[in-house]
């Protein structure tokens, strides 16, 4: 293979990343100067039969506001989608009326995870691969669809948008104890589950091993959509490692405070326990606060630190896959080789996130950038569920039982999470116990 | 053990696990566990930033370090790379 320098126009990961820097540029544009409105469409929680005083019916919220926003989502990711696939050598024709559609199902996905109660424990990710799996389980995916069906394109453009919000002056927020419970640990449960996953279990599916790895031991749904696009993963193995983590997330949000409580560790330890197992931030901030307000604070700021290592944990994954997992046998791979191979979305991850910290937040302040990324997380949030939609309409049961590899895969997450809930809590008792180090103080005080 | 009947326990162990797994999930949904009054969002929010009003939840200030930015960076990195290193000396490894 040859890297070209057409490669920056027509190849999918470089187009992925001009699309990403350029909804992050008119969305910082249209925040900063506040010339003109870029946000995206969103559902609020609704409810249909339940009198949920705060919320809105789902007929209040369809409003022209809303149909504006939603437009606009339509146009900036249909005209920038549909110029990336004729640059790639698609045919547009059959690319828009394609697009239409897959939007329109996204639309009903994002409307389905925005209900109360569902939205409250299972992610649109989980909603976006039911919807896809049962049309293409049952009614059949039609042909004229399918050249809408670009998972990969859409999953590393909103990487790159995700990208912004990854600050690197978070890595401070809890000191070295931070750094220490989040990043310490982190690899070493990925590389338990590594070894676990392809020696002892004998997984063959290495994307699928490293996926779940990083969705257990990093932060669950971004992880793992970040890794398995680093990996090269199948549509399946990312639909599995993503299912797998939202059910269990559900329970340990649950029984992980419960469990602390009755153990009568202190907020603080039982905090730090949670941010770094628990999967979800939303479930970490809900279990945190379950133990009490030190613990809720300690329990977001060593989250905080986890989310930093997406790219990272990425970068090092595409790496090694690029360099060890696709090389033939016996062979060593040149720097030539490597670049080839590596996912160069990977790289615009790592400028949007680099331009968020070191540029954007001292110049325009932090307010500023929470902002902008308030904007680019709809953005973001659309790309993904364009691509989780993908995967379900490209994905059938049979496939789904077949990767599973005989609950093997179930066992690789069993195990890995339980040694990472152990190592985490060692890692806990040294830091925050006393019995080394001073305990840190947290300033409460909102 | 013989292999069949290992494999046959390994099996109803696997399935038992699954249906305990997504009953409990599907009782925490039914009972609405784990939520918060004044939390306008739930498990779902996989990502801080889709979390509505985050900044009111956590404080960017909340820990003071002395030790600099630069510290926490080199730290980081190191631990990186060297974990990426045994990384690949597991994976040379003969199972």
């Amino acid at each position: 293979m040859k890297t070209n320098l057409s490669d920056l126009w027509k190849k999918e990961d470089w187009l992925a990343v001009w699309i990403g820097f350029a909804v992050i540029a008119i969305g910082c544009i249209a925040v900063l100067t506040g010339a003109f409105d870029f946000a995206a469409a969103k559902f609020s929680t609704w409810h249909l039969w339940e009198n949920v005083a705060e919320k809105k019916s789902l007929l209040a919220q369809l409003d022209g506001a809303f149909w504006v926003k939603l437009l606009r989502t339509f146009l900036v990711l249909g005209v920038l989608f549909t110029l990336g696939v004729k640059l790639q050598g698609g045919k547009i024709k059959e690319y828009i009326p394609a697009f239409l559609v897959l939007f329109v199902l996204s639309v009903l996905v994002r409307l389905i995870s925005a209900e109360f109660t569902l939205n409250r424990y299972l992610e649109w990710a989980f909603w976006a691969l039911i919807v896809g799996l049962l049309i293409s389980n049952t009614v059949g995916v039609p042909k004229w669809l399918r050249p809408a069906i670009r998972t990969e394109f859409y999953i590393k453009t909103g990487l790159v948008i995700m990208g912004f919000s990854v600050l690197f002056s978070n890595i401070a927020k809890f000191g070295l104890y931070g750094l220490g419970i989040a990043w310490i640990v982190t690899p070493v449960v990925i590389l338990f589950m590594w070894w676990f996953g392809t020696k002892v279990l004998k997984i063959g599916n290495k994307p699928l091993v490293i996926t779940l790895a990083a969705a257990t031991s990093v932060c669950g749904t971004s992880a793992a959509i970040a890794t398995g696009a680093a990996a090269g993963a199948k549509k399946n193995d990312l639909g599995i490692a993503i299912s797998i983590s939202i059910i269990f997330t559900i329970l340990m949000m649950v029984f992980e405070p419960m469990i602390i409580k009755a153990t009568g560790m202190s907020q603080l330890m039982g905090g730090a326990l949670i941010g770094g197992t628990v999967d979800s931030t939303g479930a970490v901030v809900l279990a945190g606060n379950a133990l009490g307000a030190e613990a809720e604070q300690a329990a977001v700021l060593v989250k905080s630190i986890q989310n930093i290592l997406i790219g990272f944990i990425a970068f090092f994954v595409a790496l090694f896959f690029a360099t060890r997992v696709e090389k033939s046998e016996g062979k060593k791979v040149g720097a030539g080789e490597i670049w080839t191979r590596f996912p160069k979305f990977i790289i615009g991850f790592f400028v949007a996130s680099l331009v968020a910290s070191f540029l954007i937040q001292p110049l325009a302040g932090s307010d500023s950038v929470k902002a902008i990324n308030g904007v680019l997380d709809q953005y973001k949030n659309w790309c993904f569920v364009l691509a989780f939609t993908s995967i379900g309409l490209d994905t059938n049961f049979r496939e789904i039982a077949k990767q599973m590899q005989g609950g093997k895969v179930l066992w690789l997450y069993i195990v890995g999470q339980v040694f990472n809930i152990a190592l985490t809590f060692f890692a806990v008792w040294l830091l925050l116990s006393g019995v080394l180090f001073d305990i840190p103080v947290l300033d409460l005080y909102k | 053990m013989a292999p069949e009947r290992r494999r046959r326990i390994y099996r109803a162990v696997t399935i038992l696990t699954v249906v305990a797994v997504l009953g409990c999930a599907v009782y925490i949904m039914a009972r609405r566990m784990g939520l918060a009054p004044g939390y306008d969002f739930g498990a779902g929010a996989y990502y801080y930033a889709d979390i509505p009003g985050f900044e009111s939840v956590v404080r960017d200030d909340a820990y003071q370090t002395e030790v600099p930015l630069w510290v926490h960076i080199v730290l980081f990195l190191g631990w990186g790379w060297l974990m990426y290193r045994l990384w690949v000396w597991i994976d040379s490894r003969k199972s």
